[in-house]
């Protein structure tokens, strides 16, 4: 294996954690999809076009081409960089989003006034007009009354009883007149 | 003098009952005692509520207080009574026992002609009903 293949290999290690990340789009860098996605640049790319300035002295080809295969890690890093931080950025807003959520989600809830003791006294009351309710249907006094009446012997207990009640309606009507 | 009555006083209510108790009560001696006490009374709505509870009963003898008595049922003085058991015996489901007290009645040459004359109205009403 070639050094340049070794450098490569290397820094791919550190700068691509995972290979989907490749595509997971999380900027709107729109150098985000250019040549440089590729780990390796071309060697003579910082090469300058003027003979006369020369930074590189007596580097070698070779030594040449690593570098160049360095720098273009770095700007791989450099892409990964901007990427991680967007990740950041993102996961920051997204968090942000949750969190104003839930304290909305928070307000709502207070602003409904939730009290034990209210909650208390409305169950009660439910509970209190679904008995009576009920207990109209299923416990219908009058015809109750009616039914134990009819029972009874009806010239020793009824008579009675309905002698009064129609001499006590007689009175009510000579009041009312 | 008061010619209306009120219908939800507890009074009224309770007359109403014990009226009521009656029209189921087994014992044959309920229907002498809604002539005795009901039909005898001063007020209309107790007359009337007496008049249908005899009906209900649809037994001959409670059939014959409102057929063949003057002044009580379908002889009522109270025009209002008097429809009200009428109509009362024109919505009985089994008509077969009025029937009966209505030609037992047209036939006693005893009985007043006027009642009579009545039970004859009510027949022809039930036969076309």
């Amino acid at each position: 294996m070639s050094t340049i293949e070794r450098v490569s290999q290397w820094s791919h290690r550190i700068f691509n954690t995972t290979t989907n990340e490749q595509n997971v789009r999380r900027s709107s860098n729109p150098f985000a999809q250019s040549n440089f996605q590729k780990n390796i640049l071309m060697e003579d790319v910082f090469e300058s076009s003027k003979k006369d300035v020369s930074f590189t002295g007596g580097i070698s080809q070779g030594t040449k081409r690593i570098y160049s295969t360095f720098v273009g890690s770095i700007n791989d890093f450099g892409k990964k960089f901007y990427d991680g931080i967007e990740s950041i950025k993102e996961f920051g807003l997204r968090m942000k989003d949750g969190i104003v959520g839930a304290l909305n989600k928070i307000r709502e809830i207070g602003n409904t006034e939730i009290h034990l003791g209210e909650g208390l006294k409305n169950g009660y009351n439910a509970v209190k007009s679904v008995l009576a309710t009920d207990m109209g249907k299923f416990f219908n006094t009058r015809e109750k009354q009616v039914a134990a009446m009819a029972k009874l012997d009806p010239h020793t207990q009824v008579k009675p009883l309905l002698s009064n009640a129609i001499k006590a309606l007689e009175e009510e009507l000579t009041v009312a007149a | 003098m008061i010619t209306t009555i009120n219908k939800t006083t507890k009074t009224y209510n309770r007359v109403s009952d014990i009226i009521d108790s009656l029209t189921i009560n087994p014992n044959p001696d309920a229907v002498t005692v809604l002539e005795e006490i009901g039909t005898n009374s001063s007020i209309d709505e107790v007359r009337e509520m007496t008049a249908k509870a005899l009906v209900k009963r649809n037994e001959p003898n409670s059939l014959s207080v409102v057929i063949s008595h003057r002044g009580k049922g379908v002889n009522d003085m109270s025009t209002v009574v008097a429809m009200s058991t009428i109509n009362c015996l024109l919505s009985l489901e089994d008509k077969e026992e009025a029937m009966k007290v209505l030609e037992n009645t047209i036939s006693n040459e005893g009985i007043e002609e006027d009642v009579r004359e009545n039970a004859r109205s009510v027949k022809a009403l039930m036969a076309l009903s």
